[in-house]
């Protein structure tokens, strides 16, 4: 009867309402079990992609590259595939919060936004000094970025930051010395015969990787017989190592020296005919093949063959970026490879380095990156007590910032702490108010990529499906503070999607004013997703005498001296991961890292010989101390590595982050020291030397891959440039068949 | 004839080359290794179109990864003139496919434009074809797979979620090729054409190391692949007559 009973009970309560189709009233495009795409930017990196996302009954179901942006045409790295799961993260914060227990211990409750918004806005108002306001994003560019500073003016404050880790400070500083362009110039891979590549990965995270790919695609197998030479210098073999046809180890901070020596070849070959040559041979006479032999490690008669193969290439490209970007002589490495384009003439030429136009909407943000530091000025502000409100938007200091730069413990010091977030990251978790935001894929906003592709490019994001949880756009919660201050004569706009459209108003202007009136424009805008102006710069670049006559690498400089700490410590953005945003993705957490094929944790490279020598065996769980810290983490040999060097990917190590990043493998900038570049103020990353020990633990990490060597398998088979030079047959199905004749 | 002469002759009949000729499509991908970067963009492209599970580190360690396209990597030679290089790996949809032959229920099975199908409710999970596969490109699914809410919101509806004790491979995105042919239909054209049709892989590769078409059609790029002097099939020795055509990597010092 009890047990009869209870079923009946438990068949008659009802189940909750499953919505299979999420609208009530479905917007006209829609038609269920057909997929509607929609135009939007990628908002996974900096490279500013356009995307195409496909949605189907209400729901983002792929994303893929949008064909007609000119940055990626089409094409998507695996983080920017793995976008879904940024929207669809089951870590997502979906309210507003405030801070309930003390500042770090996770205790929050849940509020309105109407509550949360004046919390803010009365904060900000009753603030004492307006420069105690401080705001810190990341790098934003278009209406959001002239939003922000809209509102910071507004406050009368000049504290507005964009803090990125991988901010490129020293390309930018290096550009703007020799060139005179604050700015990142499109780097034309796709029609150049050589590019050499001077610590720079860029087919894997720098500036612009699937426009790099795409490029590199293109000069190694799209010109016909033409096939483009790629050399990659750095102390550890990149993904774009990998895939040069010549990788070059050079000691950790030479790159510039060894530049400058590729630099004094050129001249003494007599292949640089400009009026200014004597300058330049005055300038890089110390550069001597058996000084840079010397300094670098390079054998002399390489670096003659590579200057000449550089200055025949026609048009040879030299980039510079990643490690050798991170040294304590980071802008004097990228003048010297920026000299190189120079001295072969392809500055502004296809092939070569392109100035970009000045964005279309939105202004530079250039003058807002902040480097180390500022970010050490913000702390040692803090400690003073002269920050009274840190708004902190969407980016991860406490998690990419070496301790050094002592921003956890300076938190304490600043009164109220507001972070507009989707995610509780390391940052959020120190909140007072979490205002949270919706993600790209529910947002309004607009861009014009970082760096271009040589002409004037603008797109637009739109939200492609409607928002999941009680957030809301960046955008809109500024817009919200705004209102309940007051401020609303200057910043008038209902919404982002208002404001926006207002900005969009002079592109019409200046585009096509005539075509149809601007909502035509618009929704064309929105339907390509892209909006382009062929005004290609053609600029000629004329260097002061002085800059020439100046023109040197400093000595790298290191924390930590070699004899107790023999091994410098090689830092690098995760294929998988980035800087660590891609750790709450269980797609790129089980993506293997196509070097090692680990998932799921951190490792640290090792040349064979070195943990031969060590009696270091793979899988070994080692402690990795520096003069400012220890981390424990496996170690994995590496064939492709110095052997005074060690390797370690960034990413992991989060203590917040969402259920699958959290306390999994270690971060490797907690033990960085807090070295600067002298002259741009970015933090050294490669500058920091480590020493190893066994633990006696073993911590093997997870390996997707069998034998890494194909052991006459011939899985993997190669010819030479020249035709089949070696010996495989190119005939298909070479073994003969026996046909039954019936 | 004796039972070994008729199995070698029921065997020859059944390679007989140039079957396939007779299919609608023959749908081949072909695989530049000199454009080819390993940047893993078509793996995660793969898994978001596929329904592929999220397996967890604990079944990972035990090698049960269920990425139907992967990136292998070779090294050659030792440090400083170490090499890595990189290749796709995905079911190669063979002509003459060691996994069909061996299915004691045909759920793996050829299909009209020659692909290699797997049909998941017909499977009960031998797992033989895993094991006769040369190319190690078949998954099984040891447990039933879940997605944490609402990441399951994602999924693709037009692609099945497999259960547990159940094989699946790399499909060449056969919703896809579904699709394109019933738009050519609808549009009163006969046949689907070049370009119709690119598989999430092929759609999203940076390098455009990845092209996928119709050999049949000769002017198709697929077409042109087979025809250049780098093309070769992987474990060619093994006579499985893939559909995947690599195209070796240049290594210009030798």
């Amino acid at each position: 009867m009890g047990a009869g009973g209870g079923f009946m009970l438990a068949e008659s309560i009802k189940h909750p309402v499953e919505h299979l189709i999420p609208y009530a009233v479905p917007p006209e495009e829609f038609s269920s079990g057909i997929a509607t795409w929609y135009n939007s930017i990628c908002g996974m990196c900096p490279a500013g992609c356009g995307i195409s996302v496909r949605t189907r009954e209400g729901r983002a179901k792929k994303i893929e590259g949008n064909p007609s942006h000119p940055v990626n045409q089409g094409r998507l790295c695996a983080l920017g595939q793995a976008g879904l799961q940024v929207l669809y993260n089951p870590d997502r914060l979906t309210a507003p919060m405030l801070q309930s227990g003390e500042r770090g211990s996770g205790e929050f409750v849940q509020t309105t936004w109407n509550e949360g918004l004046s919390e803010v806005a009365s904060r900000l108002s009753a603030s004492t000094n307006n420069d105690g306001i401080y705001f810190v994003s990341e790098g934003v560019r278009g209406h959001l970025a002239n939003l922000f500073e809209l509102f910071m003016n507004e406050l009368g404050s000049a504290n507005l930051l964009h803090y990125d880790f991988a901010h490129p400070h020293s390309l930018y500083a290096a550009n703007n010395h020799l060139f005179g362009e604050r700015q990142l110039p499109y780097y034309d891979i796709r029609n150049s015969r050589y590019l050499l590549s001077f610590g720079a990965d860029y087919l894997n995270d720098w500036l612009s990787p699937v426009h790099h790919g795409l490029g590199f695609g293109h000069s190694r197998q799209g010109n016909g017989d033409a096939r483009g030479r790629f050399v990659q210098i750095e102390p550890r073999m990149s993904i774009s190592g990998a895939s040069a046809d010549e990788w070059i180890p050079a000691t950790p901070g030479s790159e510039g020296i060894l530049a400058l020596g590729i630099a004094q070849q050129i001249l003494a070959g007599g292949n640089y005919q400009g009026t200014d040559a004597d300058d330049w041979n005055a300038a890089l006479a110390t550069y001597s093949a058996a000084y840079v032999e010397d300094k670098t490690g390079v054998p002399a008669d390489t670096v003659a063959r590579i200057a000449s193969e550089f200055s025949h290439a026609e048009p040879g490209l030299a980039i510079g970026g990643g490690a050798a970007g991170n040294h304590t002589n980071g802008v004097d490495t990228l003048v010297a490879v920026n000299a190189l384009n120079y001295l072969v003439g392809n500055i502004g030429k296809p092939g070569g380095v392109v100035f970009n136009p000045d964005p279309v909407v939105g202004s530079s943000t250039a003058g807002r990156q902040a480097n180390f530091a500022a970010m050490q000025d913000l702390a040692e502000n803090a400690r003073q007590g002269a920050i009274e409100v840190l708004i902190i938007n969407n980016t991860n200091p406490l998690f990419t910032l070496p301790p050094g730069a002592g921003l956890k413990e300076a938190l304490a010091s600043i009164p109220l702490v507001v972070s507009l977030s989707s995610f509780m990251d390391e940052t959020t978790a120190m909140a007072d108010i979490i205002l949270p935001s919706h993600t790209y894929l529910e947002s309004w906003g607009d861009d014009m990529p970082q760096p271009g592709v040589g002409f004037s490019v603008g797109a637009v994001s739109q939200p492609v499906v409607s928002p999941l949880y009680n957030t809301r756009a960046t955008g809109d919660i500024i817009l919200g503070l705004a209102g309940k201050m007051g401020l609303g004569e200057a910043m008038g706009w209902d919404s982002m999607e208002d404001y926006i459209k207002d900005g969009w108003r002079n592109v019409y202007e200046r585009s096509s004013p005539d075509a149809g009136g601007f909502d035509s424009f618009w929704r064309e805008v929105l339907t390509s997703g892209a909006w382009g102006e062929n005004t290609r710069n053609s600029n000629s670049v004329v260097i002061d005498k002085q800059v020439i006559d100046n023109i040197a690498v400093a000595e790298a400089e290191f924390s930590g001296n070699p004899d107790e700490y023999p091994f410098v410590l090689h830092p690098y953005l995760s294929t998988t991961l980035y800087d660590g945003r891609g750790a709450n993705l269980p797609w790129m957490q089980e993506l293997p890292d196509p070097m090692t094929s680990i998932v799921y944790g951190s490792w640290v490279e090792l040349n064979p010989q070195t943990a031969n020598e060590m009696g270091i065996q793979d899988g070994d769980l080692l402690r990795i101390t520096s003069e400012h810290g220890s981390i424990e983490v496996p170690a994995v040999t590496f064939p492709a590595i110095m052997p005074d060097v060690v390797a370690m990917p960034i990413g992991q190590g989060h203590e917040e982050f969402g259920r699958y990043a959290r306390n999994r493998g270690s971060n490797p900038i907690q033990i960085l020291a807090p070295n600067m570049d002298a002259v741009s103020g970015s933090l050294a990353t490669s500058a920091t030397r480590v020493s190893l020990a066994q633990t006696g633990r073993r911590a093997a990490p997870v390996k997707t891959g069998g034998e890494s060597r194909q052991l006459g398998r011939n899985i993997v088979q190669s010819t030479g440039a020249d035709g089949d030079s070696a010996g495989h047959s190119a005939k298909l199905n070479s073994i003969p068949i026996v046909v039954d004749p019936a | 004839m004796n039972i070994m002469e008729r199995f070698i002759s029921s065997w020859q009949k059944y390679r007989k080359p140039g079957y396939y000729e007779d299919f609608d499509y023959a749908w081949t991908m072909s695989i530049d290794l000199d454009r080819c970067t390993g940047c893993s963009a078509c793996v995660t492209a793969c898994q978001a179109e596929n329904n592929i599970p999220i397996v967890g580190e604990k079944e990972l360690a035990k090698g049960r990864e269920m990425h139907w396209i992967r990136i292998e990597r070779y090294w050659e030679g030792e440090y400083p003139n170490a090499k890595l290089k990189f290749i796709p790996m995905l079911c190669q949809q063979c002509d003459a496919a060691p996994c069909e032959t061996v299915c004691p229920v045909s759920a793996t099975y050829h299909n009209q434009d020659g692909l290699n199908t797997q049909v998941y409710n017909r499977c009960i999970g031998t797992r033989s074809c895993a094991v006769y596969c040369p190319y190690e490109v078949r998954y099984f699914n040891y447990n039933s797979h879940h997605w944490d809410s609402p990441l399951d919101q994602q999924l693709n509806p037009d692609v099945s979620v497999r259960e547990k004790g159940v094989m699946e491979k790399c499909t060449f995105c056969i919703q896809r090729v579904r699709q394109a042919k019933d738009h050519a239909k609808d549009d009163g054209r006969r046949r689907v054409q070049e370009g119709d049709i690119q598989p999430a892989c092929v759609q999203t590769c940076p390098s455009e190391a990845l092209v996928f078409g119709d050999r049949k059609d000769s002017n198709s790029k697929v077409a042109k692949s087979l025809a250049d002097p780098r093309a070769y099939h992987v474990l060619d020795e093994l006579n499985t007559l893939p559909s995947v055509v690599y195209l070796k990597k240049v290594d210009s010092d030798g």
